[in-house]
């Protein structure tokens, strides 16, 4: 990672306003309309409902904020930004760390309102061990989603990036059942529930609230999906010199 | 021979589909060389220097920067580049730029010394997207001089400039070759290769068809012109005039290119009334364009 291309990448970030204004809204708001019908008593999965539909909300979040990543590099990359680091001494090892770290920091706040959403608005009663524990791997959750707005941000030109990112976290919260409980869905769906990583990084957060403590392989598969994402960002990286 | 080229390319090609960008392409530059690398669209210049940064890889051929791979050479730090256009962040502000360039150089120059070097100290809060053409390349040559490279690639930096821009623009660059630094540089202003290298590589179709100072360039073209008014001047006449080749007339002016003016000139002067008769020696542009009549005749 290089702490200066960190500093300036966040420098820039927070001038954008509105941007980091709706990635938190977003995600509060839909936690509020899918909260709204459910009772404190209700359960999901060996968990309150109202914490399910948290914690799925708060991944929805950081996955839609961490994405948003993707229509910023395209917009760099179709501005010649990229070839101008590949003149530097700049390593693209340490060009994708640092898009991964800036992706993880804009996972944070929607993920933080929720979560203090879910505690004032919500009444989710947590031991303060399982706060941290739920934050910190609903947190790990957004690696994948970095991954993947880097990915897109490589693929897509700047016109299409929005709608490209749009559909995408869409289909994944959807499928990967972050919007209706995988529990509820058909089994072809739960099948299909598996190929996306939401699904993982839902079930290995969720795990942190229940009985039976984390779910190691679910991480391990969140883990996964994050280097091979990484990987393929960085193969692209590599590979792009297109002139503005 | 132990002395290491600041540039090396040997027998370079890059094709894009169709087009044949580079054809072989061979050339030296030697440590504290300022080459200018001219020729019109598309004769392979900035595919050439793409070649030289290790952006694009060539079909065939071997680059060397100090001897080593480029992106060696521009990891070591040797290297500052000033691309044609992009390469900047619009809603990044110009010292944000600079102080992210420092950052990933090991021995940086400070960005408030680039900035007075680049002549734009007063720019440093801007946006980019707020700037002018000219300032915007004033950005990217404080960029280019921020690793203090051993050498600087600048392609079409003048661009987009009017005059006065371009005149300051280079005094800047001027300041930085008196350290002793290598200048590779590409232009489709000849006036620049004329005034500002110490050697023109010329580039047509993807080849070097002349290099050498811009006094052998011009001396590579033989001939001189004769401007004189010649009243009840025949074109016809004058053109079958001993050692012409062409006749042109501009107003009132006639301009004969001959193959040898005093020939000419004794006939002129014995046999009409020609007066205010000027002879001037080919400019870069008369023989950049008899070279490139020359290829033309050629392919």
């Amino acid at each position: 990672m290089n702490l200066d291309y960190l500093l300036f990448d966040i420098k820039r970030t927070l001038r954008n306003r509105r941007v980091l204004i709706f990635a938190v809204l977003m995600p509060l708001v839909l936690f509020l309309i899918f909260g709204a019908s459910l009772k404190e008593s209700d359960t999901e999965a060996g968990i309150s409902a109202i914490a399910y539909v948290m914690v799925s909300m708060a991944m929805f979040g950081s996955m839609n904020a961490t994405m948003s990543s993707g229509g910023v590099i395209a917009t760099e990359r179709d501005g010649g930004w990229n070839r101008t680091l590949r003149l530097t001494p700049l390593k693209p090892q340490a060009y994708v760390m640092t898009k991964v770290i800036l992706s993880l920091l804009l996972a944070i706040p929607p993920m933080l309102v929720v979560f203090l959403a879910g505690m004032i608005l919500g009444h989710v009663h947590l031991s303060a061990g399982q706060w941290i524990s739920v934050a910190l791997v609903s947190w790990l959750g957004a690696l994948p989603f970095a991954g993947l707005g880097l990915v897109i941000g490589y693929v897509a030109k700047p016109d299409s990036v929005q709608p490209i990112t749009g559909l995408t976290t869409m289909l994944i919260a959807a499928f990967g059942g972050l919007w209706l409980p995988v529990e509820q869905m058909p089994a072809v769906m739960k099948d299909v529930a598996r190929l996306t990583p939401a699904y993982w990084t839902g079930l290995s957060s969720r795990s942190a609230l229940s009985q039976s403590g984390l779910d190691m392989h679910a991480l391990v598969v969140v883990l996964c999906w994050t280097v091979a994402l990484g990987f393929i960002g960085l193969r692209r990286y590599r590979a792009d010199t297109a002139r503005a | 021979m132990t002395t290491t080229t600041a540039v090396t390319l040997t027998g370079v090609t890059k094709r894009y589909g169709e087009v044949q960008a580079v054809a072989g392409v061979d050339l030296a530059i030697r440590p504290g060389e300022v080459v200018a690398l001219l020729g019109p669209n598309g004769a392979g210049k900035s595919t050439t220097i793409e070649v030289l940064l290790g952006l694009v890889r060539p079909d065939q051929g071997d680059v060397r920067v100090y001897g080593d791979s480029p992106t060696n050479a521009i990891a070591a730090g040797r290297v500052g580049v000033m691309l044609q256009s992009g390469g900047i962040i619009e809603d990044a502000k110009v010292g944000e730029l600079l102080d992210l360039v420092a950052g990933l150089h090991q021995e940086p120059l400070q960005p408030q010394e680039a900035l007075q070097r680049a002549g734009i100290a007063d720019l440093k809060g801007r946006k980019m997207k707020g700037l002018s053409g000219g300032q915007k390349q004033r950005v990217r040559f404080a960029m280019a001089i921020i690793p203090q490279p051993d050498l600087i690639v600048l392609d079409e930096p003048t661009t987009g400039m009017d005059v006065e821009a371009r005149r300051d623009f280079w005094a800047s660059m001027h300041a930085e070759t008196a350290h002793g630094r290598t200048v590779l540089f590409a232009t489709h202003y000849l006036e620049e290769a004329d005034s500002y290298a110490d050697r023109v590589v010329l580039m047509r179709n993807g080849r070097i068809v002349a290099d050498g100072t811009s006094a052998q360039i011009k001396a590579s073209v033989s001939g001189r012109t004769i401007r004189a008014t010649v009243p009840g001047a025949d074109l016809a006449a004058l053109a079958a005039l001993p050692g012409v080749r062409d006749v042109e007339t501009r107003g009132d002016v006639e301009l004969l290119q001959c193959a040898d003016s005093d020939d000419t000139l004794r006939y002129l002067l014995a046999n009409t009334l020609a007066h205010d008769i000027e002879v001037t020696s080919a400019d870069l542009e008369d023989a950049v364009l008899a070279i490139g009549a020359e290829q033309e005749t050629l392919a």
